[in-house]
């Protein structure tokens, strides 16, 4: 019998060999011209997280460092950043002030935004193309359990000459704590005095009806999968799974369809603060789709002190300085707008001045 | 009264209507296990060829996916350390109770406490570890050891508690003989005990490991994820539930037919152990 | 130094080793002890880490206004547990339903009625239900269960309105199909503790049924199924303990609504659903943190009452039969379901 345990000693031992050998193979790829290789992690919205993992195997390439980022959502992105078990966090609503606060026990937060996207209001309706028109306080309506089927006469009011089914809808929704949910929940506020008062903005509300999923790719799962299903996900989601959206009316009464183009325009002609935090919901462009916002990155303003070790905090600047270089000329490709050049300047500004135990970060 | 009185016509359709009630449930007990078989096989199957097992998730939003190869090789990682935690603790615990604190009240104390410990959901014992060794960060935040730690916390009840019921088959007298013959209790237990047990206890370790490799909820509190494969136990690990368990909740079909496929690498990777597991037992029984 | 050692030797038996060779012995004694000591400190850690951390939860809200008050609102910071407590109790009360009665009547197959060479592969079979890893179900429960049973839920739902807790429109995921999934996770569990049970009744009782007459039925009737009674029991309520943890299968299949839902057929939420969703968010909440540890040690502390229950019965059942612990410590099945053949 002791056969049998030299044995599976031996398999396991033979694994690890092998898991080894593969691990140091793979870590030495790629050829850029500065080498900082090792790895980053980090963490939050999955709004963009198809854009970081695009970035994230860009940058692989050119800084030979692996960016390991899980979607966990905003509510996660800023919790993990905050409690430190990440490098870096993610929200696509910038962080509150008491968040703000309660992260400064590690020193100051910087918002790093990345990138513009938009929230779609997609559906799964047979015979339905998209371009279905919605206002805010008929979907704050659809949300709130009110409207129960498709052929709602405040539906149909808005879509005159469309032959609407009376199909049930069924509502999909977060389950986690999501910036989308919070872009989208403001954006409903502030049509629906019903929504307001009732399950209110922010990162997680009080579903009175529907199916919760998880992540962005859970609502869009969810909506795949209920026929009459409808649910709130970003643009790129919407357009990998052939989703059809709705036109949706922004603040000069034009129902803009989700788009590179009304996503863009949002960004144009809103004012943004010192330290970033802006939301680009209801823009006043014409053009502007109605919830479109931009998206962050969080950084501490001094990575050492917050407990990075400096090549650390070296890769990180580094995996910031693209996303606020290169890595605007690979967004549109995938439906994400780049940031508008003022605000791409300040951002720019926040990421040359992070800092490693006071002292600028070279490189 | 005669003892072959006839069975009357309406006790023999009672009979027959009952027999025949208890062999339908009990293949309406199968039908899941058929259909759940039959899916993994006609879904997953699809899924496999050379590049899915050697090849690390992309995460790339459009095109190829990639594979599993990080999933598999966390998982055979993160269990193969559990059960290196798990194992010997789990026969050491069991060898006190049968050797030396036989009928002792302390002995019934660890046993009943042991129980508890089967009992405690595997989501709590993830908190659990999160909690006591994630959030307060020692030796990093999200690392594979800590999956591992909570993967073995929950092997522990069930390998001590397999152990010890192999260790009581042991006869007295193989004991009494070694004893006799003046050799040591150390050398009786080394010599005598554990090599007559090893085949019971290598099932119950195999089944401990089986039932550990499939577990989800633990790792998500404390492996976390990763798309590349990684042997740094220090670091965030992939495995094969949590691959599952992100791309169970995608809406895009390559990523759930990877869901399918990993499940069906994970099935395999369990009937495998469980098999290994009846045949040590088998052979030990024949033996 | 010599005279001292040669006393210690003179005071000695020929047959006691010397101090050095008793070392390695009472080494191995100690450090068995040891351990077994320390899965006691580990235990009792994992109970007061678990009760300080979520201690600022119960002083808020006070542990029956956490447990019973229906209002789950993170963003309002009020922690009310009462829609998971019900979802949890919901989908285990239909696992139960569903699964016991095929559980109970698999075993009495099993052990009564099965032909010799069909036993075999069928014990296995009901037994490779419980090897299935929880998140292959709940993949399974989402891409076919859940598609394949909305019509049926649907006319069910339309057809029989007037009966309680059914009706209105039918949700893909719910509380019925994370009560079904539970059905298929406990089956297994309660099965194989059941026949174990019943291989304990006592082989006269069951002749001297045949014997007096009696059909194969009436002898599991009138002396396997009392006989077991106890047992079963027993066995139901282990199956009640793993419903009620099971985690990432419910996660999937629930619909993680934190409402209490009006019918079977809509979605809700569970303990342990809630902990895998949002532990991520409460890193930094104190609050959220604690009220979800909380949800945990409320989990934690149902399922050591009801697995206490479960021993006793099961225990009580063992005693009646009055088998060794060598032919099969059901207390140990309990530990490692599917261990002992």
């Amino acid at each position: 019998m002791r056969k049998w345990l030299a044995l599976a000693a031996m398999c396991v031992l033979a694994l690890v060999v092998a898991a080894c050998g593969s691990s140091s193979k793979s870590s030495s790829g790629g050829g850029g011209a500065k080498q900082l290789g090792g790895s980053i992690n980090g963490a939050g919205a999955t709004f963009p997280q198809p854009v970081y993992e695009e970035w994230g195997a860009e940058f692989k390439k050119q800084a030979g460092t692996a960016v390991n980022y899980q979607g966990i959502g905003s509510g996660g992105g800023v919790a993990q950043f905050t409690a430190g078990t990440v490098d870096f966090g993610a929200t696509d609503s910038a962080m509150t002030d008491d968040e703000v606060k309660a992260a400064e026990k590690k020193g100051k937060t910087v918002h790093v935004p990345s990138v513009f996207g938009s929230v779609t209001i997609a559906y799964n309706l047979d015979g339905q193309k998209s371009g279905l028109k919605l206002d805010g306080a008929t979907a704050a309506d659809v949300f709130l359990g009110k409207i129960k089927k498709w052929n709602d006469p405040a539906i149909a009011k808005l879509n005159s000459g469309a032959s609407l089914p009376s199909q049930d809808i069924t509502v999909c929704h977060r389950s986690d704590e999501s910036g989308t949910t919070k872009l989208f929940t403001t954006f409903l506020a502030a049509y629906s005095p019903a929504w307001k008062n009732g399950p209110g903005v922010d990162k997680t509300v009080k579903w009175p009806t529907g199916t919760g999923a998880k992540g962005n790719d859970g609502v869009a799962s969810c909506v795949k999968q209920n026929k009459g299903g409808v649910g709130y996900v970003e643009q790129a989601f919407a357009l990998q799974n052939n989703f059809t959206t709705a036109a949706v009316k922004n603040k000069t009464g034009a129902f803009i369809t989700p788009s590179l183009a009304s996503t863009s325009a949002a960004g144009e002609g809103i004012t943004v603060p010192a330290d970033l935090r802006f939301s680009a919901i209801n823009a006043p462009g014409a053009k502007a789709y109605p919830i479109a916002s931009a998206t962050f990155l969080l950084v501490y303003e001094d990575m050492c002190k917050a407990g990075l070790k400096a090549d650390q905090a070296k890769r990180v600047k580094a995996w910031l300085t693209y996303a606020t270089g290169d890595g605007q000329k690979v967004a549109p490709k995938i439906q994400y707008g780049a940031l508008p050049s003022a605000l791409l300047k300040s951002a720019k500004a926040k990421v040359a001045g992070l800092q490693c135990n006071g002292k600028p970060i070279k490189g | 009264m005669s003892a072959l009185a006839a069975i009357s016509p309406r006790r023999k359709r009672t009979d027959l209507m009952f027999r025949s009630l208890l062999l339908g449930a009990t293949l309406l007990a199968l039908v899941p296990l058929v259909l759940v078989i039959y899916t993994l096989i006609s879904k997953g199957a699809g899924a496999w060829n050379v590049s899915f097992f050697t090849t690390d998730p992309t995460g790339r939003f459009f095109g190829d996916p990639g594979g599993i190869k990080s999933a598999m090789v966390g998982t055979i990682l993160i269990v193969a350390v559990a059960a290196a935690i798990a194992v010997p603790f789990g026969i050491g615990v069991a060898l006190y109770m049968v050797e030396y604190g036989k009928g002792t009240r302390f002995a019934g104390i660890v046993r009943y406490f042991v129980d508890v410990m089967t009992g405690v959901p595997s989501v709590v014992f993830g908190l659990f570890v999160y909690i006591v060794l994630v959030l307060t960060k020692i030796g990093g935040g999200f690392t594979a050891w800590k999956g591992s730690v909570a993967l073995a916390l929950l092997m522990l009840p069930v390998v001590t508690r397999s152990s010890e019921v192999v260790l009581l088959l042991v006869p007295n007298s193989l004991r009494e003989t070694a004893l006799a013959l003046g050799a040591p209790r150390w050398k009786v237990i080394l010599r005598v005990v554990l090599p007559t047990a090893l085949p019971g206890l290598v099932t119950g370790s195999l089944l401990a490991v089986a039932r550990a490799a499939g577990e989800t909820a633990p790792l998500l509190f404390t492996a976390f994820g990763l798309a590349a494969t990684s042997a740094n136990l220090g670091g965030q690990m992939n495995s094969l539930p949590i691959q599952i368990f992100n791309d169970v909740q995608k809406a895009q079909d390559r990523l759930v037919e990877r869901a399918w496929g990993a499940a069906l690498a994970l099935v395999v990777m369990i009937l495998l152990l469980t098999l290994v597991a009846r045949v040590v037992q088998r052979r030990s029984a024949t033996a | 130094m010599e005279a001292s050692s040669l006393n210690a030797r003179g005071d000695r038996s020929i047959l006691e080793r010397s101090p050095l060779a008793q070392l390695p012995d009472r080494a191995t004694k100690w450090i068995l002890t040891g351990l077994a000591a320390l899965i006691l400190v580990i235990i009792a850690f994992f109970f007061i880490r678990l009760y300080a951390e979520a201690h600022p939860a119960f002083a808020k809200f006070g542990v029956f206004g956490f447990t019973f008050d229906n209002d789950w609102n993170v963003s309002a910071g009020i922690f009310g547990a009462l829609p998971l407590v019900v979802g949890t109790l919901i989908t285990a009360t239909i696992a139960l339903m569903i699964g016991v009665p095929i559980a109970v009547a698999t075993a009495i197959y099993l052990t009564e009625l099965c032909p010799g060479k069909a036993r075999g592969p069928l014990t296995i079979m009901v037994e490779l239900l419980a090897a299935v890893p929880s998140i292959v179900y709940g993949l399974w429960g989402v891409f076919f269960l859940i598609p394949k049973l909305k019509p049926a839920e649907q006319w069910f739902s339309d057809h029989l309105g007037f009966l309680p807790f059914v009706g209105g429109s039918v949700a893909g995921p719910s509380y019925f199909v994370a009560g079904l999934i539970l059905a298929i996770m406990v089956l297994p569990i309660v099965s194989a503790i059941s026949r174990e049970v019943m291989a304990t009744v006592p082989v006269e009782h069951k002749e001297a049924a045949l014997a007096l007459g009696a059909t194969r039925w009436e002898m599991i009737r009138m002396s396997v199924l009392p006989y077991s009674r106890a047992g079963i029991t027993g066995a139901a309520m282990l199956g009640l303990g793993r419903a009620i943890g099971e985690t990432i299968a419910v996660t999937l299949v629930i619909g993680n609504a934190p409402v209490i839902g009006n019918s079977l057929f809509s979605q809700g939420y569970t303990l342990a659903a809630v902990i895998a969703n949002e532990f991520n968010e409460a890193a930094s909440n104190p609050l959220h943190r604690a009220a979800l540890i909380a949800a945990g040690l409320v989990l934690f502390v149902l399922t050591l009452l009801i697995n206490a229950g479960a021993r006793y019965f099961v225990r009580r059942a063992e005693r009646m039969g009055g088998i060794n612990a060598a032919k099969g410590d059901a207390g140990a099945r309990v530990a490692a379901p599917g261990a002992a053949a």
